[in-house]
């Protein structure tokens, strides 16, 4: 991992800790102190993180495995259709997504998981795709006309070639679904919404403020660390 | 001995009315160069893929030691058979070494055997393997990417190789050397070769047989030679082009000319020395070589005015080298580029050997006719 993305992780996670240990210190009143204590916060980032890397996590293995799948060549004729069915998808707001699968799967966490799953799944099947269509059709027959194997034309060439604009689709689709998983406090899955929207509803704007930070500190973090990641895997 | 037989070979792309090949039928012996040559469209790429089973002919043969490729597992077929295309070939993504152990991994050879390997290719392609083994194609010239494509190829020493003009995007000098190097290659390794270009002059040039081929068909199959002198039809007439003279300056290699001797000064040698033998010399020529022999500079009349009285300050450049494999046509483009009416002659070692003038070419040239 280059240093650039650890100094920026360490910065973030800093930041993080004044903000919760400026906010309890100083919450703005008794009732915004009933939010504003260590147990709740953590409670609620750590719910966050959960609901974050669980439904990235997810996103990422289906749609890597899709992308790699509507890229083959029996089905390269249905790739348009795909990216179509995806580009008209991702226009298709957050909440109304949560709104959905909570009139038809009821309440809390796992609910919410899968919604942000679904939401998180187009930006990184779109990039996975594009990104192995672009690659050149002389590279690809260079390296089976040297008698690599198709498993091994995808895992050496096609996937090593595409990984930045993959990565690109994931680090954007994990930053929003930082910002998304808020909302799924209005499911009662819990998270960093919580603050914001208890905040919201009894006008206090510390504990509105703490929330929103905490989940934009977070959502860099999780952005830096995957570059990170990116930077090794290049190196690899 | 045949090694690759191409039998009634036809191939039609689906949805196209025109037959990409069609009745194609030629034999290959081992060990010789085979060039497919003729304009973009003509089916020459779709052949040379037909052999590794990149494209599946329509209808047809292609037997490789009396083997129809089609029966042959294509991963296998392929792991045998050498592949050198345009410099865009290579994976951006690897480093050199990495780039030339592709077929070593597939066929699972061990680590320190590939890095034994990749080190001796790059040493025989004359890039120095501490230097470029860690490098990336894009931090190399188009020349020194050729060559890290043919090192790719050669790595597995397949019997075969198919080569998609392999030295297309250079220039010309740096083309004629690759083309010099590969052949002087050629003739300790004595693989079959199918060679793609639509260079007449490169055809004819690398080529032992040449396969002209215009809207899919054979046209003609002969030697660079015969090609020449008997030209199958005004097709092959035009290709070939009408100063077939000069284009013959392509089949004749400078050891086959007899060279004009050249005296040999070291740098110790006086004024005195040195302007006898320009004098004694037809060319009025004398070259200067260091400790090893190796070529340092020329003495001329010209030269001989400089002041000095010893040869290491007599002594001028020289610019028009060229090696023994070199053609005639080499030669005498280098000799137009630098204005001289001569070239000194030098081994691979770069020791002067003697010199040729545009005479001995152009003699040369008549007899040869």
């Amino acid at each position: 991992m280059n240093k650039r993305s650890l100094a920026w992780i360490l910065v973030c996670v800093l930041l993080s800790l004044a903000t919760i240990v400026y906010f309890v210190n100083n919450p703005g009143g008794r009732m915004a102190a009933r939010v504003l204590n260590y147990e709740t916060i953590f409670q609620a980032y750590w719910q966050h993180i959960l609901m974050v890397v669980i439904a990235s996590a997810a996103a990422i293995i289906i749609s890597v495995s899709l992308g790699v799948l509507i890229t083959r060549p029996f089905f390269r004729r249905g790739a348009p259709v795909v990216d179509t069915v995806i580009n008209v998808a991702q226009t298709v707001p957050s909440l109304a997504i949560l709104a959905l699968f909570f009139t038809y799967l009821g309440r809390g966490f796992n609910t919410a998981v899968f919604a942000l799953l679904l939401y998180a799944l187009l930006p990184i099947l779109r990039n996975t795709s594009a990104g192995i269509q672009n690659i050149s059709a002389d590279i690809i027959e260079a390296a089976k006309g040297m008698g690599m194997s198709k498993l091994h034309v995808l895992s050496r060439i096609e996937l090593p070639l595409a990984l930045p604009v993959i990565m690109a689709g994931i680090r954007t689709s994990v930053v929003v679904t930082v910002g998304a998983a808020t909302l799924a406090s209005f499911i009662g899955a819990g998270g960093l919404g919580d603050l914001i929207i208890t905040g919201l509803s009894v006008s206090r704007h510390t504990v509105v403020v703490a929330g929103g930070l905490l989940s934009a500190l977070l959502a860099i973090l999780l952005d830096q660390l995957l570059g990170g990641i990116e930077g090794y895997l290049k190196t690899k | 001995m045949i090694k690759l037989k191409y039998e009634n070979l036809m191939k039609q792309f689906p949805g196209s009315d025109l037959q990409a090949v069609s009745e194609l039928n030629m034999e290959v012996p081992e060990g010789e160069i085979c060039i497919l040559v003729g304009p973009s469209g003509c089916g020459k790429t779709t052949t040379m893929k037909m052999t590794n089973r990149l494209i599946e002919p329509s209808s047809g043969h292609i037997y490789i030691d009396g083997v129809d490729n089609r029966e042959i597992d294509p991963i296998k077929l392929r792991l045998g058979i050498g592949y050198v295309i345009q410099e865009i070939g290579l994976f951006p993504h690897m480093t050199i070494a990495e780039n030339v152990a592709t077929v070593l991994v597939e066929k699972k050879w061990n680590k320190e055997e590939i890095r034994q390997r990749v080190d001796e290719m790059l040493e025989l392609m004359g890039l120095d393997p501490e230097i470029y083994r860690k490098r990336r194609p894009s931090d190399l010239s188009g020349g020194q990417r050729q060559r890290v494509g043919v090192a790719r190829a050669l790595a597995s020493n397949p019997p075969i190789m198919l080569m998609d003009e392999p030295f297309g995007a250079v220039d010309p000098i740096t083309r004629a050397r690759l083309q010099n190097e590969f052949l002087r290659l050629q003739e300790q390794m004595r693989k079959t070769i199918i060679f793609v270009t639509h260079d007449i002059d490169e055809a004819i040039k690398m080529g032992d047989r040449i396969a002209v081929m215009n809207q899919g068909k054979l046209v003609q199959f002969a030697t660079p030679d015969e090609l020449l002198s008997m030209p199958a039809n005004e097709f092959v007439g035009n290709l070939v082009g009408g100063n077939r003279s000069i284009k013959r300056l392509n089949l004749i290699r400078v050891d086959e000319v007899e060279l004009r001797k050249l005296t040999k000064l070291t740098v110790a040698h006086t004024r005195q020395q040195a302007a006898e033998a320009v004098e004694n010399n037809p060319l009025n020529l004398a070259v200067v070589v260091d400790g090893q022999g190796k070529l340092l500079g020329l003495v001329s009349r010209s030269s001989l005015r400089h002041e000095g009285e010893q040869v290491k300050d007599l002594y001028t450049e020289v610019h028009d080298i060229v090696g023994l494999g070199s053609t005639l046509n080499d030669t005498l483009s280098i000799m137009l580029g630098y204005g001289d009416g001569f070239a000194v002659v030098v081994d691979r070692e770069g020791k002067p050997l003697g010199a040729i003038t545009v005479d001995d070419i152009f003699s040369a040239v008549k007899e040869d006719e």
